[in-house]
């Protein structure tokens, strides 16, 4: 029988605080560790980058460019700088929720702290990138406009957005993961097969990099919002 | 007789699936939002790409509620917030009246 609650593997004691190693953050790591080594092979690699490209120099300018061009279509002018932490919010994502397609593997995703954190760094770039073009005089007009009175309702306003946010992630991918799971504890054994490969194309593959790009371009659009706003 | 928390369970169960009720009109909300989208880009072809990308921001902002709906669902039924507070009413001797519709509820002869 399936079983929601994420799986541990260890519990470390640090300073008194139980610090619980849940295959989230194994897995975290892991795609951590992927993206890593990718960054770190084009980093290598670019020195012999040609003019005419091939091989491994397409992908790689295959990716900037179609993110590039993302960028340049659905970003206002003035967030261009942030795009490199938007590329990482989607790789991360995209391979995060693909990493249930392996053998007896979860998606990290489909845990709530890891996209709440991703929420959170989006809400301190909303934040962040309206202090930055706007002054502080946007603090001043997002939380205590129309009058002072109305702070707390301004303040569950903007913190609704993380949430709804990562309820948005993990309960897609939450739903794919246990939709998958009591197929596979109904199917006959013989197609057991073909029935769950279908459904790992839908909700692992097409879900996964919907909920990523949804994600992206979520984040995208409310702090090219914060950043327009004059 | 029964155990008393069958009964928690049981209702439990309904209270997902009444939770889970709120996807008949966030898949309504989402249609309309596609059928506008199409109506779009059958009006104007070459805006085919912006309407594409605005038509799925507005599929996830529609299906906010849904999502919720399916995360209490979840909680209901995997995280189970209900029992804790009922296993202690059934045993405080500080809820006399409760006990005793407990009691009478779970001797229903259902």
């Amino acid at each position: 029988m399936f079983d929601v609650a994420v799986p541990i593997h260890g519990v470390v004691n640090i300073f008194g605080f139980d610090l619980w190693i849940t295959n989230t953050i194994v897995v975290s790591w892991v795609v951590s560790a992927i993206l890593l080594t990718f960054a770190i092979v084009a980093r290598i690699k670019l020195k012999s980058f040609t003019d005419k490209p091939k091989g491994f120099q397409n992908v790689v300018e295959m990716m900037v460019g179609a993110f590039d061009g993302f960028m340049k279509s659905n970003g206002t002018p003035k967030i261009q700088w942030m795009g490199g932490w938007f590329f990482t919010l989607f790789a991360f994502l995209l391979i995060s929720n693909i990493f249930g397609l392996l053998p007896g593997q979860r998606p990290p995703t489909a845990d709530w702290p890891l996209p709440f954190a991703l929420a959170l760094t989006s809400f301190f770039f909303i934040q962040f990138s309206g202090i930055r073009h706007n002054g502080w005089g946007y603090i001043k007009r997002t939380y205590l406009s129309p009058h002072p009175v109305f702070l707390p309702v301004n303040i569950l306003g903007e913190f609704s957005r993380p949430i709804s946010l990562s309820f948005r992630l993990f309960g897609n991918i939450l739903g794919g993961l246990i939709l998958v799971s009591l197929i596979y504890g109904i199917a006959p054994v013989i197609a057991r097969f073909a029935i769950p490969v279908a459904l790992h194309l839908i909700f692992d593959l097409a879900f996964g990099a919907l909920q990523a790009f949804i994600f992206t371009i979520l984040s995208l659009t409310f702090v090219g919002l914060a950043a327009a706003e004059s | 007789m029964y155990h008393p928390l069958a009964f928690v369970l049981a209702f439990a169960h309904i209270a997902a699936a009444i939770a889970l009720l709120n996807g008949i009109l966030t898949t309504i909300g989402q249609g309309n939002v596609a059928a506008k989208a199409i109506e779009s880009i059958a009006r104007q072809p070459e805006a085919r790409g912006p309407i594409t990308t605005n038509m799925f921001i507005g599929l996830a902002m529609a299906e906010t509620s849904g999502i919720y709906g399916f995360v209490i669902a979840i909680l209901i039924l995997f995280v189970r917030p209900l029992i804790g507070p009922y296993l202690e009413y059934l045993t405080n001797p500080r809820f006399p009246v409760v006990q005793t519709v407990c009691e009478l509820v779970t001797c229903l002869p259902l």
